[in-house]
Protein backbone atom coordinates (compact mmCIF):
# COMPACT_ATOMS: atom_id res chain seq x y z
CA UNK A 1 0.00 0.00 0.00
CA UNK A 2 2.62 2.35 -0.81
CA UNK A 3 2.42 5.55 -1.90
CA UNK A 4 4.92 7.22 -3.82
CA UNK A 5 6.42 10.45 -2.44
CA UNK A 6 5.61 13.63 -5.15
CA UNK A 7 8.79 15.05 -6.80
CA UNK A 8 9.58 18.12 -5.76
CA UNK A 9 9.91 16.16 -1.89
CA UNK A 10 13.11 14.24 -3.12
CA UNK A 11 15.31 16.43 -2.57
CA UNK A 12 15.49 17.09 1.45
CA UNK A 13 14.96 20.31 2.91
CA UNK A 14 17.74 22.01 5.16
CA UNK A 15 16.71 22.03 8.99
CA UNK A 16 15.64 25.10 9.77
CA UNK A 17 13.73 27.11 12.37
CA UNK A 18 10.33 26.44 13.02
CA UNK A 19 7.47 28.86 13.31
CA UNK A 20 4.78 28.69 15.82
CA UNK A 21 2.99 31.21 17.29
CA UNK A 22 5.18 33.55 18.52
CA UNK A 23 8.47 31.60 18.89
CA UNK A 24 11.11 30.67 15.78
CA UNK A 25 12.71 27.40 16.99
CA UNK A 26 15.78 26.15 15.79
CA UNK A 27 17.24 23.22 15.07
CA UNK A 28 18.66 21.56 17.58
CA UNK A 29 16.11 22.70 20.34
CA UNK A 30 13.80 20.16 21.96
CA UNK A 31 10.25 20.98 22.36
CA UNK A 32 8.22 19.35 25.24
CA UNK A 33 4.43 18.97 24.01
CA UNK A 34 2.66 18.77 27.08
CA UNK A 35 -0.84 16.47 26.54
CA UNK A 36 -4.30 18.03 28.38
CA UNK A 37 -7.10 16.01 27.57
CA UNK A 38 -10.24 17.45 27.82
CA UNK A 39 -11.97 14.04 27.98
CA UNK A 40 -13.42 12.00 30.74
CA UNK A 41 -12.00 8.49 28.73
CA UNK A 42 -8.22 8.93 27.21
CA UNK A 43 -6.66 6.30 27.86
CA UNK A 44 -3.61 7.52 30.06
CA UNK A 45 -4.82 8.55 33.28
CA UNK A 46 -8.91 8.95 31.95
CA UNK A 47 -10.77 12.15 33.14
CA UNK A 48 -8.10 13.66 35.57
CA UNK A 49 -8.37 17.31 33.13
CA UNK A 50 -11.77 16.46 31.87
CA UNK A 51 -13.14 19.27 34.66
CA UNK A 52 -11.45 22.63 33.15
CA UNK A 53 -9.67 23.79 36.72
CA UNK A 54 -8.34 20.07 36.83
CA UNK A 55 -6.78 20.83 33.19
CA UNK A 56 -6.00 24.86 33.68
CA UNK A 57 -3.59 23.60 36.94
CA UNK A 58 -2.43 20.84 34.83
CA UNK A 59 -1.53 23.59 32.41
CA UNK A 60 0.20 25.67 35.01
CA UNK A 61 2.30 22.41 36.40
CA UNK A 62 3.49 21.71 32.94
CA UNK A 63 4.67 25.12 32.05
CA UNK A 64 6.51 25.16 34.88
CA UNK A 65 8.24 21.53 34.27
CA UNK A 66 9.30 23.05 31.23
CA UNK A 67 6.30 22.75 28.21
CA UNK A 68 6.76 24.06 25.72
CA UNK A 69 3.65 23.71 23.37
CA UNK A 70 -0.16 22.99 25.09
CA UNK A 71 -2.07 20.25 23.54
CA UNK A 72 -5.15 20.62 23.66
CA UNK A 73 -7.64 17.53 22.75
CA UNK A 74 -11.34 16.51 22.65
CA UNK A 75 -11.76 13.47 21.47
CA UNK A 76 -9.61 10.10 22.39
CA UNK A 77 -7.86 8.19 19.90
CA UNK A 78 -9.72 5.14 20.41
CA UNK A 79 -13.05 4.36 19.50
CA UNK A 80 -15.76 4.85 21.89
CA UNK A 81 -18.61 7.30 22.14
CA UNK A 82 -19.24 10.12 19.43
CA UNK A 83 -18.04 13.09 20.12
CA UNK A 84 -19.69 15.50 17.54
CA UNK A 85 -18.17 18.52 16.19
CA UNK A 86 -20.14 20.98 18.46
CA UNK A 87 -18.99 18.57 21.66
CA UNK A 88 -15.47 19.01 20.95
CA UNK A 89 -15.45 22.87 20.06
CA UNK A 90 -17.21 22.68 23.49
CA UNK A 91 -14.43 21.09 24.94
CA UNK A 92 -11.58 23.02 23.57
CA UNK A 93 -12.27 26.43 22.30
CA UNK A 94 -12.95 28.05 25.51
CA UNK A 95 -10.30 26.11 27.28
CA UNK A 96 -7.64 27.33 24.79
CA UNK A 97 -8.95 30.99 24.84
CA UNK A 98 -8.48 30.48 28.90
CA UNK A 99 -4.96 28.93 28.45
CA UNK A 100 -4.00 31.90 25.83
CA UNK A 101 -5.29 34.69 28.63
CA UNK A 102 -2.90 33.41 31.23
CA UNK A 103 -0.24 32.60 28.85
CA UNK A 104 0.10 35.00 26.21
CA UNK A 105 3.48 33.63 24.10
CA UNK A 106 3.32 29.99 24.86
CA UNK A 107 2.24 27.81 21.96
CA UNK A 108 -0.94 26.34 21.90
CA UNK A 109 -1.87 23.45 19.90
CA UNK A 110 -5.18 21.50 19.28
CA UNK A 111 -5.38 17.83 18.89
CA UNK A 112 -7.92 17.64 15.96
CA UNK A 113 -8.81 16.06 12.50
CA UNK A 114 -12.02 18.09 11.82
CA UNK A 115 -11.21 21.92 9.92
CA UNK A 116 -14.53 23.17 12.00
CA UNK A 117 -12.55 22.41 15.22
CA UNK A 118 -9.55 23.85 13.94
CA UNK A 119 -11.29 27.13 13.48
CA UNK A 120 -12.56 27.49 16.22
CA UNK A 121 -9.31 26.76 18.33
CA UNK A 122 -7.52 29.22 16.48
CA UNK A 123 -9.82 32.19 16.89
CA UNK A 124 -9.53 31.12 20.32
CA UNK A 125 -5.74 31.49 19.98
CA UNK A 126 -4.42 28.23 19.04
CA UNK A 127 -0.93 27.86 16.95
CA UNK A 128 -0.94 24.50 15.63
CA UNK A 129 -2.99 22.00 14.14
CA UNK A 130 -2.11 18.55 15.39
CA UNK A 131 -4.07 16.59 12.89
CA UNK A 132 -3.24 13.11 14.22
CA UNK A 133 -5.22 11.14 11.76
CA UNK A 134 -3.28 11.87 9.05
CA UNK A 135 -5.01 14.62 6.69
CA UNK A 136 -8.62 13.00 7.15
CA UNK A 137 -10.18 16.11 6.44
CA UNK A 138 -8.54 18.29 3.61
CA UNK A 139 -10.20 21.35 4.92
CA UNK A 140 -7.70 21.46 7.89
CA UNK A 141 -4.45 22.49 6.17
CA UNK A 142 -7.00 25.74 4.66
CA UNK A 143 -7.91 26.87 8.07
CA UNK A 144 -3.78 26.27 9.08
CA UNK A 145 -3.03 28.57 6.26
CA UNK A 146 -5.58 30.68 6.86
CA UNK A 147 -4.85 31.53 10.76
CA UNK A 148 -1.02 31.38 9.78
CA UNK A 149 -0.96 27.96 12.32
CA UNK A 150 1.35 25.17 12.16
CA UNK A 151 -0.10 21.97 10.79
CA UNK A 152 1.08 18.44 11.68
CA UNK A 153 0.54 16.28 9.16
CA UNK A 154 1.25 12.66 10.49
CA UNK A 155 0.84 9.06 8.78
CA UNK A 156 -1.78 7.33 9.86
CA UNK A 157 -1.98 4.69 6.81
CA UNK A 158 -5.23 3.70 5.69
CA UNK A 159 -7.00 3.95 9.35
CA UNK A 160 -10.02 6.60 9.53
CA UNK A 161 -10.42 8.43 12.29
CA UNK A 162 -10.75 6.68 16.14
CA UNK A 163 -10.21 3.33 14.29
CA UNK A 164 -7.95 0.74 15.34
CA UNK A 165 -5.41 -0.94 13.61
CA UNK A 166 -6.62 -3.97 12.23
CA UNK A 167 -3.93 -6.53 10.83
CA UNK A 168 -2.58 -3.81 8.67
CA UNK A 169 0.67 -4.72 6.53
CA UNK A 170 3.44 -2.26 5.09
CA UNK A 171 5.77 -4.03 2.57
CA UNK A 172 8.21 -0.89 3.93
CA UNK A 173 6.33 0.90 7.16
CA UNK A 174 9.20 3.40 7.15
CA UNK A 175 8.57 4.13 3.15
CA UNK A 176 4.86 4.51 3.91
CA UNK A 177 5.72 6.91 6.74
CA UNK A 178 8.18 8.87 4.38
CA UNK A 179 5.02 8.98 1.32
CA UNK A 180 2.48 9.86 3.19
CA UNK A 181 3.91 12.51 5.64
CA UNK A 182 5.32 13.89 2.60
CA UNK A 183 2.23 13.30 0.38
CA UNK A 184 0.13 15.52 2.85
CA UNK A 185 2.86 18.17 3.32
CA UNK A 186 2.71 18.76 -0.03
CA UNK A 187 -1.08 19.42 0.27
CA UNK A 188 -0.42 21.27 2.61
CA UNK A 189 2.19 23.57 0.86
CA UNK A 190 -0.92 24.04 -1.79
CA UNK A 191 -2.93 24.68 0.49
CA UNK A 192 -0.85 27.53 0.98
CA UNK A 193 0.44 26.47 5.04
CA UNK A 194 3.63 28.21 5.02
CA UNK A 195 6.88 26.07 4.70
CA UNK A 196 8.58 26.68 8.55
CA UNK A 197 5.07 25.79 9.84
CA UNK A 198 5.16 22.36 8.95
CA UNK A 199 5.85 19.39 11.09
CA UNK A 200 5.77 15.28 10.57
CA UNK A 201 5.02 12.90 12.85
CA UNK A 202 4.92 9.40 12.01
CA UNK A 203 1.92 8.47 14.27
CA UNK A 204 3.40 5.57 16.52
CA UNK A 205 0.84 3.18 17.16
CA UNK A 206 -1.64 4.78 14.58
CA UNK A 207 -2.12 2.35 11.56
CA UNK A 208 0.78 0.74 13.10
CA UNK A 209 1.17 -2.39 15.18
CA UNK A 210 4.17 -2.27 17.74
CA UNK A 211 6.70 -4.21 15.20
CA UNK A 212 5.61 -1.65 13.18
CA UNK A 213 6.27 1.00 15.49
CA UNK A 214 9.40 -0.58 16.50
CA UNK A 215 10.31 0.08 13.22
CA UNK A 216 9.59 3.49 13.17
CA UNK A 217 11.90 3.96 15.99
CA UNK A 218 14.33 2.45 14.61
CA UNK A 219 14.22 4.22 11.36
CA UNK A 220 13.28 7.55 12.85
CA UNK A 221 16.63 9.46 11.19
CA UNK A 222 14.79 8.84 7.44
CA UNK A 223 12.31 11.27 8.29
CA UNK A 224 14.21 13.54 10.05
CA UNK A 225 16.71 13.62 7.06
CA UNK A 226 14.22 14.80 5.11
CA UNK A 227 14.72 18.17 6.86
CA UNK A 228 11.01 18.27 8.16
CA UNK A 229 10.89 18.99 11.62
CA UNK A 230 9.49 15.92 12.81
CA UNK A 231 7.43 15.36 16.08
CA UNK A 232 6.73 12.02 17.84
CA UNK A 233 4.16 11.05 20.25
CA UNK A 234 4.96 8.37 22.23
CA UNK A 235 4.01 8.95 25.36
CA UNK A 236 2.78 5.51 27.37
CA UNK A 237 1.70 4.35 23.94
CA UNK A 238 0.62 0.25 23.55
CA UNK A 239 3.56 -0.02 21.52
CA UNK A 240 5.55 0.84 25.05
CA UNK A 241 3.29 -1.53 26.89
CA UNK A 242 3.53 -4.36 24.50
CA UNK A 243 6.85 -4.45 24.21
CA UNK A 244 7.70 -4.63 28.24
CA UNK A 245 4.21 -6.09 29.19
CA UNK A 246 3.34 -3.25 31.19
CA UNK A 247 -0.36 -1.07 31.59
CA UNK A 248 -0.37 2.34 30.86
CA UNK A 249 0.37 3.37 34.60
CA UNK A 250 3.79 1.70 34.47
CA UNK A 251 5.17 2.52 30.64
CA UNK A 252 7.27 5.68 31.80
CA UNK A 253 10.26 4.30 31.37
CA UNK A 254 9.90 2.59 28.41
CA UNK A 255 8.36 5.68 26.84
CA UNK A 256 11.41 7.58 27.77
CA UNK A 257 13.72 5.17 26.39
CA UNK A 258 11.82 5.21 23.01
CA UNK A 259 12.62 9.35 23.29
CA UNK A 260 15.36 9.42 23.88
CA UNK A 261 16.35 7.07 20.57
CA UNK A 262 14.09 9.40 19.00
CA UNK A 263 15.97 12.26 20.05
CA UNK A 264 19.15 11.14 19.13
CA UNK A 265 17.82 10.57 15.95
CA UNK A 266 16.72 14.46 15.47
CA UNK A 267 13.03 14.58 16.72
CA UNK A 268 12.03 18.01 17.77
CA UNK A 269 8.84 18.00 19.55
CA UNK A 270 7.73 15.28 22.17
CA UNK A 271 4.39 14.95 22.64
CA UNK A 272 4.25 13.93 26.38
CA UNK A 273 2.55 13.20 29.45
CA UNK A 274 5.16 13.00 31.76
CA UNK A 275 6.58 16.68 30.95
CA UNK A 276 8.93 16.85 33.66
CA UNK A 277 10.81 13.29 33.43
CA UNK A 278 10.39 14.06 29.25
CA UNK A 279 12.42 17.06 29.32
CA UNK A 280 15.30 15.80 31.06
CA UNK A 281 15.71 12.66 28.76
CA UNK A 282 15.49 15.19 25.51
CA UNK A 283 17.87 17.75 26.95
CA UNK A 284 19.94 15.39 28.10
CA UNK A 285 20.25 13.80 24.65
CA UNK A 286 20.38 17.09 23.16
CA UNK A 287 23.25 17.59 24.89
CA UNK A 288 24.98 14.54 23.91
CA UNK A 289 24.09 14.93 20.07
CA UNK A 290 25.95 18.60 20.61
CA UNK A 291 22.44 20.77 19.64
CA UNK A 292 22.74 22.08 23.78
CA UNK A 293 25.66 22.60 26.26
CA UNK A 294 25.52 21.35 29.30
CA UNK A 295 23.72 23.60 32.19
CA UNK A 296 26.61 24.26 34.61
CA UNK A 297 29.89 22.46 33.44
CA UNK A 298 32.75 22.45 36.62
CA UNK A 299 34.36 19.32 36.63
CA UNK A 300 37.61 19.05 35.94
CA UNK A 301 38.09 22.33 34.07
CA UNK A 302 38.81 23.89 37.73
CA UNK B 1 62.29 47.40 31.24
CA UNK B 2 59.44 46.13 32.96
CA UNK B 3 56.30 48.56 33.19
CA UNK B 4 53.59 46.70 33.98
CA UNK B 5 52.14 43.24 35.07
CA UNK B 6 49.01 41.53 35.41
CA UNK B 7 48.37 37.67 36.96
CA UNK B 8 45.84 35.49 36.39
CA UNK B 9 45.35 32.29 37.20
CA UNK B 10 44.70 29.96 33.93
CA UNK B 11 41.91 27.47 35.00
CA UNK B 12 40.32 26.01 31.85
CA UNK B 13 37.01 27.34 33.09
CA UNK B 14 38.44 31.13 32.85
CA UNK B 15 36.69 30.39 28.47
CA UNK B 16 33.14 30.88 29.08
CA UNK B 17 31.85 28.39 26.64
CA UNK B 18 33.59 25.68 28.59
CA UNK B 19 30.94 25.54 31.62
CA UNK B 20 27.89 25.51 29.31
CA UNK B 21 24.64 27.40 30.33
CA UNK B 22 25.76 28.67 33.36
CA UNK B 23 28.44 31.30 33.70
CA UNK B 24 30.71 29.77 36.66
CA UNK B 25 32.98 32.13 38.71
CA UNK B 26 32.17 35.56 36.42
CA UNK B 27 33.77 37.54 39.24
CA UNK B 28 37.13 35.56 38.40
CA UNK B 29 36.62 36.29 34.84
CA UNK B 30 35.70 39.98 35.73
CA UNK B 31 39.04 40.77 37.91
CA UNK B 32 40.87 39.14 34.90
CA UNK B 33 39.32 41.43 32.32
CA UNK B 34 39.86 44.17 34.96
CA UNK B 35 43.82 42.92 35.10
CA UNK B 36 44.16 42.54 31.50
CA UNK B 37 42.73 46.13 30.75
CA UNK B 38 45.17 47.81 33.10
CA UNK B 39 48.07 45.91 31.77
CA UNK B 40 46.99 47.08 28.19
CA UNK B 41 46.67 50.79 29.42
CA UNK B 42 50.34 51.09 30.95
CA UNK B 43 51.14 51.44 26.94
CA UNK B 44 53.44 48.70 26.65
CA UNK B 45 55.37 48.13 23.80
CA UNK B 46 55.41 44.55 24.22
CA UNK B 47 53.22 42.04 25.90
CA UNK B 48 54.89 38.89 27.12
CA UNK B 49 52.41 36.20 27.70
CA UNK B 50 53.99 33.67 30.42
CA UNK B 51 52.67 30.33 31.19
CA UNK B 52 53.32 26.63 32.23
CA UNK B 53 52.94 24.08 29.48
CA UNK B 54 54.92 20.88 28.92
CA UNK B 55 58.01 22.59 27.41
CA UNK B 56 59.80 25.65 27.60
CA UNK B 57 59.65 27.51 24.30
CA UNK B 58 58.40 30.19 22.48
CA UNK B 59 54.96 30.46 20.53
CA UNK B 60 53.93 32.29 17.20
CA UNK B 61 52.00 35.04 17.88
CA UNK B 62 49.60 33.67 15.01
CA UNK B 63 48.70 30.11 16.98
CA UNK B 64 45.82 30.81 18.78
CA UNK B 65 43.42 28.96 21.77
CA UNK B 66 42.17 25.68 20.87
CA UNK B 67 39.40 24.21 23.34
CA UNK B 68 38.54 20.73 21.55
CA UNK B 69 41.22 19.30 24.07
CA UNK B 70 38.48 20.05 27.31
CA UNK B 71 35.40 19.97 25.04
CA UNK B 72 35.69 18.09 22.01
CA UNK B 73 32.43 18.37 20.05
CA UNK B 74 31.22 22.06 21.86
CA UNK B 75 30.00 24.58 19.16
CA UNK B 76 30.83 27.91 18.51
CA UNK B 77 27.52 29.71 19.62
CA UNK B 78 26.15 26.57 22.40
CA UNK B 79 26.50 28.87 25.11
CA UNK B 80 24.24 31.30 23.48
CA UNK B 81 27.56 33.69 23.34
CA UNK B 82 28.92 34.84 19.76
CA UNK B 83 32.27 32.63 19.28
CA UNK B 84 34.60 34.29 21.55
CA UNK B 85 37.88 36.28 19.93
CA UNK B 86 41.26 34.03 20.22
CA UNK B 87 39.68 31.01 19.52
CA UNK B 88 39.50 30.95 15.51
CA UNK B 89 41.44 28.02 14.56
CA UNK B 90 44.75 30.20 12.82
CA UNK B 91 46.65 28.87 10.54
CA UNK B 92 49.26 28.45 13.11
CA UNK B 93 49.11 25.98 15.95
CA UNK B 94 47.03 25.75 18.91
CA UNK B 95 48.68 27.23 21.84
CA UNK B 96 48.89 25.24 25.51
CA UNK B 97 45.80 26.66 27.41
CA UNK B 98 47.87 29.70 29.79
CA UNK B 99 49.23 31.38 26.71
CA UNK B 100 45.56 30.69 25.16
CA UNK B 101 43.39 32.11 27.83
CA UNK B 102 45.93 34.73 28.00
CA UNK B 103 45.69 35.97 24.09
CA UNK B 104 41.94 35.98 24.53
CA UNK B 105 42.42 38.36 27.54
CA UNK B 106 44.74 40.75 26.08
CA UNK B 107 42.44 40.40 22.55
CA UNK B 108 39.39 41.49 24.88
CA UNK B 109 41.01 44.30 26.52
CA UNK B 110 41.64 45.45 23.02
CA UNK B 111 45.22 44.96 22.84
CA UNK B 112 46.74 44.82 19.33
CA UNK B 113 50.51 45.63 19.68
CA UNK B 114 53.07 43.17 19.44
CA UNK B 115 53.33 39.92 21.35
CA UNK B 116 55.54 37.38 23.02
CA UNK B 117 54.53 34.09 24.03
CA UNK B 118 56.74 31.96 26.16
CA UNK B 119 55.87 28.49 27.96
CA UNK B 120 57.57 27.71 30.86
CA UNK B 121 58.20 23.96 31.93
CA UNK B 122 57.21 23.11 35.40
CA UNK B 123 61.03 21.27 35.66
CA UNK B 124 62.65 24.62 35.02
CA UNK B 125 64.37 25.92 37.76
CA UNK B 126 64.33 29.29 39.59
CA UNK B 127 67.27 30.48 38.17
CA UNK B 128 66.62 29.63 34.67
CA UNK B 129 62.98 31.01 35.56
CA UNK B 130 64.82 34.52 36.74
CA UNK B 131 66.86 34.87 33.76
CA UNK B 132 64.06 34.16 31.76
CA UNK B 133 62.57 36.96 32.92
CA UNK B 134 65.00 38.96 32.76
CA UNK B 135 65.41 38.02 28.92
CA UNK B 136 61.80 39.31 28.17
CA UNK B 137 61.86 42.50 30.50
CA UNK B 138 64.88 43.29 28.10
CA UNK B 139 62.63 42.81 24.97
CA UNK B 140 61.63 46.77 24.67
CA UNK B 141 61.44 49.89 26.59
CA UNK B 142 58.11 49.27 28.11
CA UNK B 143 57.20 45.46 28.32
CA UNK B 144 53.85 44.43 29.95
CA UNK B 145 53.70 40.82 31.27
CA UNK B 146 50.98 38.98 31.75
CA UNK B 147 51.62 35.64 33.72
CA UNK B 148 49.32 32.92 33.73
CA UNK B 149 50.02 30.95 37.22
CA UNK B 150 48.02 29.12 39.51
CA UNK B 151 48.30 27.98 43.56
CA UNK B 152 47.91 24.71 44.75
CA UNK B 153 45.02 22.49 43.48
CA UNK B 154 44.89 20.72 47.08
CA UNK B 155 43.10 22.95 48.82
CA UNK B 156 40.27 21.20 50.42
CA UNK B 157 38.89 17.59 50.53
CA UNK B 158 36.81 18.25 47.21
CA UNK B 159 39.31 19.47 45.61
CA UNK B 160 40.93 17.99 42.05
CA UNK B 161 44.38 17.08 44.05
CA UNK B 162 42.57 16.16 47.83
CA UNK B 163 43.47 18.01 50.77
CA UNK B 164 47.31 18.78 51.44
CA UNK B 165 47.55 20.60 54.63
CA UNK B 166 50.13 22.79 53.05
CA UNK B 167 48.61 24.16 50.88
CA UNK B 168 47.48 27.04 52.77
CA UNK B 169 50.85 28.43 53.81
CA UNK B 170 51.87 27.81 50.21
CA UNK B 171 49.61 30.00 48.46
CA UNK B 172 49.08 32.70 51.67
CA UNK B 173 53.13 33.12 51.08
CA UNK B 174 52.60 33.58 47.22
CA UNK B 175 49.95 35.99 47.79
CA UNK B 176 51.84 38.06 50.07
CA UNK B 177 54.67 37.69 48.43
CA UNK B 178 52.98 39.05 45.49
CA UNK B 179 50.25 41.72 47.43
CA UNK B 180 54.15 42.96 49.09
CA UNK B 181 56.04 42.96 46.24
CA UNK B 182 58.55 40.69 47.33
CA UNK B 183 59.91 38.98 44.69
CA UNK B 184 62.67 37.39 46.52
CA UNK B 185 59.94 35.19 48.46
CA UNK B 186 59.02 34.16 44.48
CA UNK B 187 61.93 32.98 43.65
CA UNK B 188 62.39 31.29 46.73
CA UNK B 189 59.69 28.69 46.30
CA UNK B 190 60.20 25.60 46.84
CA UNK B 191 59.96 23.47 43.20
CA UNK B 192 59.58 20.23 44.68
CA UNK B 193 56.60 21.33 47.50
CA UNK B 194 54.93 22.94 44.81
CA UNK B 195 55.13 20.19 42.86
CA UNK B 196 53.49 18.23 45.63
CA UNK B 197 51.18 20.58 46.15
CA UNK B 198 49.98 21.20 42.33
CA UNK B 199 50.72 24.31 42.86
CA UNK B 200 51.35 24.86 38.65
CA UNK B 201 52.03 28.09 38.72
CA UNK B 202 55.73 28.30 40.27
CA UNK B 203 58.12 28.67 37.32
CA UNK B 204 55.53 31.63 35.89
CA UNK B 205 55.81 33.64 39.21
CA UNK B 206 59.46 32.85 39.07
CA UNK B 207 59.55 34.23 35.45
CA UNK B 208 58.03 37.61 37.07
CA UNK B 209 60.63 37.73 39.88
CA UNK B 210 63.05 37.54 36.78
CA UNK B 211 61.71 40.22 35.57
CA UNK B 212 61.37 42.50 38.01
CA UNK B 213 64.95 43.06 38.17
CA UNK B 214 65.34 43.74 42.08
CA UNK B 215 62.46 46.29 41.97
CA UNK B 216 59.51 46.43 44.69
CA UNK B 217 56.24 46.61 42.17
CA UNK B 218 53.06 48.06 43.51
CA UNK B 219 50.15 45.56 43.73
CA UNK B 220 46.29 45.42 43.51
CA UNK B 221 44.82 42.11 44.67
CA UNK B 222 41.81 41.62 42.67
CA UNK B 223 40.37 38.14 43.02
CA UNK B 224 42.13 35.51 45.82
CA UNK B 225 40.48 32.08 46.56
CA UNK B 226 39.83 28.94 45.96
CA UNK B 227 36.05 28.28 45.41
CA UNK B 228 36.85 24.71 43.66
CA UNK B 229 39.76 23.62 45.74
CA UNK B 230 42.30 25.61 43.38
CA UNK B 231 43.78 28.79 44.60
CA UNK B 232 43.17 31.49 42.20
CA UNK B 233 44.82 35.13 42.07
CA UNK B 234 44.64 37.89 40.10
CA UNK B 235 46.84 40.68 40.41
CA UNK B 236 47.80 43.93 38.91
CA UNK B 237 51.38 45.42 39.45
CA UNK B 238 53.22 48.60 38.24
CA UNK B 239 57.09 49.25 38.60
CA UNK B 240 57.83 53.07 39.29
Amino acid sequence: MSESAPRQQDQPRTHGVLRLGKHAFPPGQPLIMAIVNRTPDSFFQPGMTWEEPAALERVHQVIAEGADIIDVGGIPAAPGSEVDVAEEIRRTAGFIAAIRSSYPDVVISVDTWRHETGRAACESGADLLNDSWGGSDERLAEVAAEFGAGLVCAHVGRQRPRTRPFRVAYADVMADVLAQTLRLTSRALAAGVQPDHIVLDPAHDFGKNTWHSLEVTRRLGELTETGWPVLVSLSNKDFVGETLNLPPEQRLPGTLAATAVCAWHGARIFRVHQVRESRQVVDMVAAIRGDRPPARAVRGLA
Amino acid sequence: MLSAAALCPAPPLLARELTGAAAVLPELRQACRDAADALVQASPDVVAVVGVAAETRTWDASARLDLSAYAPGIRAGATGSSQASGTAAGPGSSLPLPLGLGCRLLDEAGYDGSLDLQSVSESTTATECAALGARLAAAARRVGLLIMADGSARRSRRAPGYLDARSGTFDAEVGRAIRTGDMAALLALDPALARDLLATGRPAWQVLAGAMDGSRPDSVIRYEDDPFGVAYLVASMTVS
